[in-house]
């Protein structure tokens, strides 16, 4: 396809028609400053296919504020050697109109959809044209900056390339029209969803079968086991049932309630055995109590008999006994006498020696009793003295006496005159007089002569003769009030010298210093009496009177002591004697008394012994004690042989108890009574589980078990059926869209073969030893370059270049693309508005090349701003300044 | 001289699980239809008895619905009916029979024989001895006592019993429940009626099988008749006639196909079959695709015609020829995909495909190839037919 002349007219940057027919069959590169109108013209070119001539969307082609415009285009191009014509206008006049080879003509809808059938685009429903129906165009004329998003693009027209491309892939792999093989793989899809999930789990119709038949197989095993347990149950109650005419019939507890009879019987008998056994053994244990008696009875008898010998001998040796004793207490009596002579003389002769000895004391107690008078007379003698000296010396003092008060307060008195005095003296108006000889002056009345002095206290007359009289007032108040004063305390002073009887106070100094000493003196006058009389005169008198006394009653004593004695001896050998001799005189009547009772005893002794004696021996000669004696012994001897009798018994009987076990026998019976009650038990237990298991099973079999079960059975097998023939479809239907999907992968990558080639072809220029891939949808995954001096064998993504490098390898995929398409015999045209904006200069150079080679198949339109930059492309460049002119 | 019609192994209450749960039922229901049709046959045949061997039920625990179905059925006939517990309703402590009793439905006409013992019959100077199973499995001979058993004098003496013929019969019938061969000879009976085996049989002169009266399997034993018996009197030799009285008739084909040719011998030899018949085909071979088509068509139009259809295919393999490819305008690699799949044997499928799900089952791969190549097939068929393309050259006849 090449466009061959462009005019727009009212669109975008063109107010004015602009004309662009020098376009060339390879390369048009058309310059011009920013806002020359480049992508106006761009714009033209895609509203003039893209558009539709009725589309109230595209606003965007007026010229900015010509709300009248009506923008216009007219497009002469050739497809495959046939001419086109068309002229569309928009908004303000909508037209549409297609000449093909000069004489067809289609218009308005018509000619559009001619057009996208033949360029390979849609449109959209309404409104605006959008990307993903531009299609092959879409793919072809790249947008300013769009030429990185090449993922979109590519995607956008792969419907349309796969289209395109079928019919050029060679004839050794057989055509197939894409959209049949789809379409069957799309119906068995559709078929393989209503069983198989995308991940081939199971769905739909197959889950329900499964479950059906899963749910069938639980209520079948439900009921077997119900049949079972229903079968089971029927055969045990033909068992019980058995059982039960058995028991009945044999009646197991009637003999069991027989055996345990005779176990009783049995063990009655062995109780009878065992109480005669007792009874013989008690009787054998009275004999023996007996025997034992009369055993003790002869013991006691001979016992007796020795006793009586024993007393015999015993009665003697107290008559012994008895004589001895007898005789010392003679021998006692006599001794005890002849002590007792001994301590009445050793007494005489203390008498005397206590006679001599009290006469000694009570002479030189009477000297001493003399001494002690007369120095007790002497001492109160002197303590009289003393006290009476003391008393006159306390009576002169008290006579002397001034009150202390009396004295301090003269002396007070005294003082406060004195300075009442001197104040007066200071205060009192001086008169100093010195006269002349026979000079008179009377102050007062008083008359002065010669010189002196005199203080007038008060108001004074003082008459001078022949001169007259001076009245002199001394000054001052005070001075009235100390004359005032020292009157009065004058008047008291003598007041009270007067009561006091004194002249004064020199006399009351002296009456008191002297009252003072008298009473010093008294005091230690009185101390000496105290000395002399610790306990006052009256004690002293009394003592002397009891010295008095004492010294008379010795007197008195010693002249009543009998004559004095020549021989006494002295008191204390005598008294040493007499205890002496009382001593012995007391062990003499011990003695004496010892001997007597032992005689006492000895005699009663004696005749006790002799007593029992006689006594005994009568006992035992009486006929009596014999007789009983004899008796005694032969009871004995029967008694002997009867019990060796009964022993025998019992050891016969013992024997025969041993053998029956009374205790296994009380066992026995027990456990026959249990049984034959557990039989009973078990018996009725039986019947009731017996009708139970008959209701049971008339209930059960009401339900017709096996019935349902078969039915069972039976809805079990057709649901496993069905779910085994769904599944064998699933997975047929499985089998079939893995195998299309895996043929159709096939045939795709070989359909994608030749665009890859291209690609290998053109990618190299670009980025040497690089290699892309395409998806399914022919979208650029992954490009690899081997390694390079700058660094390792790389992998990446498309997506994740530079913004340059994506330019430039979407020109060059879209470049491929193209070249694939003319294979096919599409119409190829290629726009690139500034396209490569973001390339440096190497591979900017590159690109050149790329370009140049491309534009040797297809018409390549190449818009940009960079004049400068593209002057090597070996045309000349189409400038769209004219306009300005224009 | 007496007639008796001898039957046995009604086994009511059977359900069919193999077979589509409709035809299971007209089947369930077909042996119920059966019992009245002897019920007819007995009185229009004038029987002065109608002997039932055992196996009356085919369970023990029915529904009421069902017992009381079963008696109801033997109106026709006012009897006497003398039935014996077979094995499958043994006359057990507590089962289908005493569920009957209490049910209170058995109709005075009908002799329920529970315990081994003579039933007599004055009006027709017959003693029964019968031999009911009370227990599932007897590893006794249940009719050893016949032969010391007294009847009355000059009374025909006719044993009925259920149980396996010991040494004559084939090995798959249960070894429990003996009947000695010579039971006839050694009890003097003038005829012994047996039950178990379901197709009719003669033993000895006296001693014969019944049969069930509608089969219910496939095997060929001539099942689904009655017996008559003709007896002139004691020590007479019987007269033995069976009667057809089933209403379906069961029968197992197994076939060979190869071609369309076979299909169509297949189509001449069903084409009689109705409503009556109850069949199993067993079909092997490979086929192309028109003939895999025409077969298609042949078992869905028999189906409908038929009581029922069992049609296992397992056996069959589905081999589209180029042509077949050609003419389903199979392009590109769907043609491909046909002829692969065509070739994947039993086996060979499990190394196949990258992707393919690894089976257990080495037949199931191709089972599963088969499957999705037919399936394949078919839709380029209905799509070829939906628009029609450039005439498609005749496929292979």
């Amino acid at each position: 396809m090449r466009l061959t002349r462009l005019r727009v007219a009212e669109l975008r940057a063109f107010r004015q028609p602009f004309e662009l027919a020098a376009l060339q069959p390879g390369l048009n590169i058309v310059a011009g400053r920013n806002e020359a109108g480049k992508s106006s013209l761009v714009r033209a070119i895609r509203a003039a296919f893209l558009e539709r001539h009725r589309s109230t969307a595209v606003e965007d082609l007026r010229p900015y504020g010509d709300a009248a415009a009506a923008p216009s285009v007219e497009l002469d191009f050739d497809i495959g050697g046939t001419a086109y014509a068309l002229r569309k206008s928009f908004l303000g006049r909508k037209r549409c109109e297609l000449r093909i080879a000069g004489s067809r003509r289609l218009e308005g809808q018509a000619a559009e959809d001619h057009l996208a059938e033949l360029l390979g685009f849609g449109f959209a429903p309404k409104g605006a044209n959008r990307d993903e129906f531009l299609g092959l165009p879409g793919l072809l004329w790249v947008e300013q900056g769009s030429a990185g998003e090449l993922a979109a693009a590519v995607g956008h027209a792969a419907p349309q390339l796969q289209r395109s491309l079928q019919q050029s892939v060679d004839d050794s792999i057989a055509a197939l029209s894409a959209g049949d093989g789809d379409e069957l793989i799309e119906q068995v899809r559709n078929l393989r969803a209503d069983w198989l999930t995308a991940t081939g789990k199971p769905r739909g119709t197959l889950l329900q079968a499964h479950d059906d038949a899963a749910a069938r197989q639980a209520e079948v095993a439900a009921l077997q086991a119900a049949a079972t347990a229903y079968r089971r149950q029927v055969d045990e109650l033909r068992t019980l049932r058995d059982e039960h005419a058995a028991a009945q019939r044999d009646a197991p507890w009637a003999e069991l309630r027989q055996r345990q009879q005779q176990a009783e019987d049995a063990w009655r008998a062995a109780q009878g055995l065992a109480a005669e056994h007792a009874a013989r053994r008690d009787e054998l244990q009275q004999k023996q109590a007996l025997q034992e008696l009369l055993v003790q009875q002869l013991a006691a008898a001979a016992r007796q008999a020795a006793d009586l010998q024993a007393r015999g001998t015993a009665a003697q040796a107290a008559a012994r006994a008895l004589q001895q004793a007898t005789a010392a207490e003679q021998g006692a009596r006599a001794a005890h006498a002849a002590a007792a002579e001994q301590a009445r003389r050793a007494q005489a002769t203390l008498a005397l020696a206590r006679q001599e000895d009290s006469r000694a004391q009570l002479s030189t107690q009477l000297a001493m009793a003399r001494q002690r008078s007369a120095e007790a007379a002497t001492r109160l003698q002197q303590a009289q003295g003393e006290a009476a000296r003391a008393a006159e010396l306390r009576r002169a003092a008290a006579a002397a006496a001034i009150e202390p008060q009396d004295l301090q307060a003269l002396r007070e008195r005294a003082a406060r005159l004195q300075a009442l005095a001197i104040r007066q003296s200071a205060i009192a108006t001086r008169l100093q007089f010195e006269l002349l000889p026979g000079a008179a002056l009377r102050l007062d009345g008083e008359a002065l002569q010669g010189h002196g002095e005199r203080l007038l206290l008060a108001r004074g007359e003082l008459q001078i003769a022949q001169v007259g009289r001076l009245v002199i007032s001394p000054g001052g108040p005070d001075l009235a009030e100390l004359a005032a004063e020292q009157q009065r305390l004058q008047g008291e002073q003598q007041a009270l010298l007067q009561r006091l009887g004194l002249a004064d106070l020199d006399q009351a100094e002296a009456r008191a210093q002297a009252r003072h000493d008298g009473l010093q003196a008294s005091e230690a006058a009185q101390r000496t009496l105290a000395v002399l009389a610790p306990q006052g005169l009256d004690s002293l008198q009394a003592a002397l009177d009891a010295a008095d006394a004492q010294r008379q009653a010795t007197e008195g004593a010693l002249a009543q002591l009998p004559p004095p004695a020549a021989d006494a001896p002295p008191l204390a050998a005598a008294a040493a004697a007499v205890d002496a001799a009382q001593q012995a005189a007391t062990a003499a009547a011990a003695a004496l008394e010892q001997t007597r009772r032992q005689l006492a005893a000895d005699a009663s002794e004696q005749q006790s012994a002799e007593r029992e004696r006689q006594a005994l021996a009568a006992l035992l000669d009486s006929a009596e004690h014999r007789t009983r004696n004899e008796q005694a012994q032969a009871r004995l001897a029967a008694g002997h042989q009867q019990a060796a009798a009964l022993q025998a018994t019992l050891q016969a009987l013992q024997q025969r108890l041993d053998g029956q076990r009374p205790d296994i026998l009380q066992q026995d019976i027990e456990r026959l009574r249990r049984s034959a009650e557990q039989a009973q038990q078990t018996f009725q237990l039986r019947g009731i589980r017996i009708a139970q298991l008959e209701a049971t099973l008339a209930a059960a079999g009401a339900q017709g078990l096996d019935e349902q079960l078969a039915q069972a059975q039976q809805a079990l097998q057709q649901a496993t059926r069905r779910h085994a023939e769904l599944q064998r479809r699933a997975a047929a239907a499985d089998l079939l869209l893995q195998r299309l999907t895996q043929h159709r992968q096939a045939f795709a990558q070989r359909l994608r073969a030749p665009l890859l080639r291209h690609l290998d072809r053109l990618l190299p220029l670009l980025l040497p030893g690089a290699r892309l891939d395409l998806d399914e949808q022919l979208v650029p995954q992954m490009l690899s370059r081997p390694a390079d001096e700058a660094g390792d064998a790389e992998l990446a993504p498309l997506a994740s270049l530079s913004h340059g490098a994506r330019e430039q390898i979407g020109v060059a995929v879209r470049i491929a693309c193209a070249d694939w398409l003319r294979e096919a015999g599409r119409p190829t045209l290629l726009m690139l508005d500034d396209a490569l904006t973001h390339s440096d200069d190497e591979r900017l150079a590159r690109m050149k090349r790329l370009l140049f080679d491309a534009a040797s198949r297809h018409q390549v339109l190449l818009f940009t701003c960079h004049a400068a930059r593209w002057h090597d492309m070996g045309v000349p460049l189409l400038s769209i300044e004219r306009r300005a002119a224009g | 001289m007496i007639r008796l019609l001898h039957t046995a192994d009604w086994q009511i209450g059977r359900t069919y699980g193999f077979l589509d749960a409709d035809d299971a039922a007209a089947l369930a229901d077909a042996r119920l239809a059966a019992v009245e049709r002897i019920a007819q046959a007995a009185a229009a045949g004038g029987a002065d008895a109608v002997l039932v061997a055992g196996d009356v039920f085919d369970a023990q625990a029915l529904s009421s619905r069902s017992i009381r179905r079963l008696f109801h059925a033997l109106e026709s006939y006012a009897g006497p009916w003398v039935m014996i517990a077979g094995n499958h309703d043994a006359a057990l402590s507590e089962g289908v029979w005493a569920e009957a009793q209490r049910l209170a439905v058995v109709p005075p006409h009908a002799r329920l024989m529970l315990q081994p013992g003579v039933l007599e019959l004055p009006a027709q100077r017959l003693a029964l001895l019968c031999a009911p199973l009370t227990q599932r499995h007897t590893p006794d001979d249940g009719t050893a006592w016949f032969d010391h058993a007294d009847t009355p004098a000059g009374w025909l003496r006719v044993g009925l019993a259920h149980g396996a013929v010991q040494g004559l019969l084939a090995d798959d019938i249960d070894a429990a429940n003996p009947i000695a061969p010579d039971r006839a000879a050694r009890a003097k009976l003038d005829y012994l009626a047996l039950g178990d085996w379901h197709g009719t049989r003669r033993i000895d002169d006296r001693t014969w099988y019944s049969g069930t009266p509608e089969p219910d399997r496939f095997k060929d034993n001539a099942a689904g008749q009655v017996l008559w018996v003709e007896l002139d009197g004691p020590g007479a030799p019987p007269r033995v006639q069976p009667q057809a009285i089933a209403q379906h008739r069961w029968r197992r084909l197994p076939r060979a196909l190869a071609s369309g040719g076979d299909v169509d011998a297949l189509r001449a030899e069903l084409a009689d079959a109705g409503r009556g018949d109850v069949l199993q085909l067993v079909l092997q071979g490979t086929l192309d695709l028109a003939a895999h088509q025409a077969l298609q068509q042949l078992l869905d139009e028999t189906q409908a015609r038929v009581r029922s259809l069992l049609a296992e295919r397992d056996g069959l393999r589905l081999a589209p020829t180029a042509d077949d490819i050609a003419a389903l305008q199979a392009e590109g690699y769907l043609g491909t995909l046909i002829a692969e799949l065509r070739d994947t044997r039993a086996g060979a499928g499990a190394d196949a495909d990258a992707g393919a799900n690894p089976n257990p089952n080495p037949n199931s791969n191709s089972d599963t190839a088969q499957d999705a190549l037919a399936l394949l097939t078919q839709l380029l068929a209905d799509r070829r037919a939906r628009r029609p393309g450039p005439a498609a050259p005749e496929a292979a006849r």
